[in-house]
């Protein structure tokens, strides 16, 4: 019994277990994985086409009222469905996917986008407010939101999440939390004038690239035409309808940005 | 935008690739000696080690991120899945061709044959794959009971019942020569 098992423990141990007539390459090992690998991502990245594509429908559908705020609503719901729908797939086939899905949307440029990019997103925006092309005159909207849009039409977009609360002391205007941005008076909806004002996400920069975290100088620089107003710096724009980027600063920091329409009719805003 | 963000992250992701390749690569460098030898203590024959060796570290280096994720010892992990692919190509092998033995490799290496003519070796060679890895599990690579049955994935149980049909039908064999 004892002798047996020394034996195996010997036989395991010698040395002409070494030998090996056919050696394996590192190299055609590596070639054999890659290989394996692209073909399971081909498999799993056309599932992601079409998940996408089907999200991309989906939300098209949703924001019906106007074409580009599937865009916009990639850009703001950070929780919608394509992001979560888009496994970590390599690096090919997702700029194929993603080439596919974005090129859907005729008006891939929102006026205002979730992260700096100032050479990208300072172009005007097709909105029906057409403009002059100077950063001053964009549209006042955020992702698929914009100032002066009605509340069936704001609520249509999915951004908003409800129960609204009343905004003013007596109930005319109504507050929303919108799905970037939590606070419960994110948008203000007036009941004339529609969308009155819009927070945006902390992580977001306007289209010169200031944002919560900015300094006020930084702002002052980017907006020749602000002025200081209280512990706020507003940069007024020259859009139809006009509107003013309101800064929220702690004195030397900004804290908060919404954009406020100047027609405003809330007593909150 | 989107694109630009998405891109980034794709680019990021790419570089991370890039590092997991070169690292599975060095891998592949460090351990390939001792999972040839292995892959001919559970195989019977350095061709068949080759094959094995190469299929498995195949399978696992396009999952490469996975298995590191899982925080297993890597090279524990490809042993084990060398078991048990050889335990399946053996049985699929059977299958296919239910009376043939699986013939001896034509010519041998010198040293390779003093080893083929080793009676506990061809005593070895004749028991079916799954007994033969229960024994290359325990001597080889010193693992417990438990330790073989997590490996392969049977119960204590049964890697007592293969061990012991094993040992004897070794000294069977012994016996006999």
């Amino acid at each position: 019994m004892g002798d047996l098992d020394d034996d195996l423990r010997r036989l395991f141990s010698d040395d002409r277990l070494d030998v090996h007539s056919a050696p394996v390459s590192t190299e055609d090992v590596l070639r054999g994985a890659e290989r394996r690998r692209r073909r399971r991502t081909a498999v799993a990245g056309t599932f992601a086409l079409v998940t996408l594509v089907g999200a991309g429908i989906g939300l098209s559908r949703l924001g019906v009222p106007s074409p580009d705020s599937t865009v916009g609503a990639l850009l703001t719901t950070s929780t919608s469905a394509p992001t979560t729908s888009t496994p970590p797939p390599p690096v090919s086939t997702v700029i194929s996917t993603e080439t596919v899905t974005l090129g859907q949307p005729p008006n891939s440029t929102g006026g205002n986008t979730g992260k700096p990019n100032p050479g990208g997103t300072s172009r005007p925006n097709s909105t029906p407010s057409s403009s002059p092309p100077t950063p001053e005159s964009q549209a006042g909207r955020y992702g698929t939101l914009a100032l002066g849009m009605s509340e069936a039409d704001a609520l249509a977009t999915g951004s908003l999440v409800e129960p609204s609360s009343p905004a003013d002391p007596d109930g005319r205007c109504k507050a929303y939390a919108t799905k970037s941005v939590p606070d419960a008076d994110a948008v203000i909806v007036s009941p004339a004038k529609g969308i009155v004002r819009i927070t945006m996400p902390s992580y977001a920069k306007t289209p010169k690239n200031v944002g919560a975290g900015s300094s006020v100088s930084d702002v002052k620089a980017a907006y020749k035409n602000s002025t200081q107003s209280g512990s706020s710096v507003l940069a007024p724009m020259s859009a139809t309808p006009p509107w003013t980027y309101v800064f929220e600063t702690d004195g030397a920091t900004v804290t908060a940005v919404f954009m406020r329409l100047n027609a405003n009719d809330c007593a909150s805003v | 935008m989107t694109a630009v963000l998405q891109l980034g992250s794709a680019v990021e992701h790419g570089g991370g690739r890039a590092e997991a390749v070169g690292d599975f690569a060095e891998f592949v460098r460090i351990s390939m000696p001792g999972l040839l030898r292995y892959g001919h203590a559970l195989t019977g024959n350095p061709h068949d080690s080759a094959d094995l060796v190469q299929a498995v570290l195949e399978k696992v280096g396009s999952r490469w991120v996975a298995v590191q994720r899982k925080g297993d010892d890597p090279l524990a992990y490809v042993r084990r899945a060398m078991a048990n692919t050889h335990i399946s190509i053996w049985r699929r092998r059977r299958r296919e061709n239910l009376v043939a033995d699986i013939p001896d490799s034509g010519a041998v290496a010198p040293e390779l044959s003093r080893l083929e003519n080793e009676p506990l070796w061809q005593a070895l060679r004749s028991l079916p794959p799954r007994q033969r890895a229960v024994v290359v599990l325990r001597y080889y690579e010193n693992l417990s009971e438990a330790e073989i049955a997590h490996a392969l994935g049977i119960s204590c149980g049964t890697v007592k019942s293969q061990s012991s049909k094993a040992m004897a039908s070794l000294r069977t064999r012994l016996g006999e020569d």
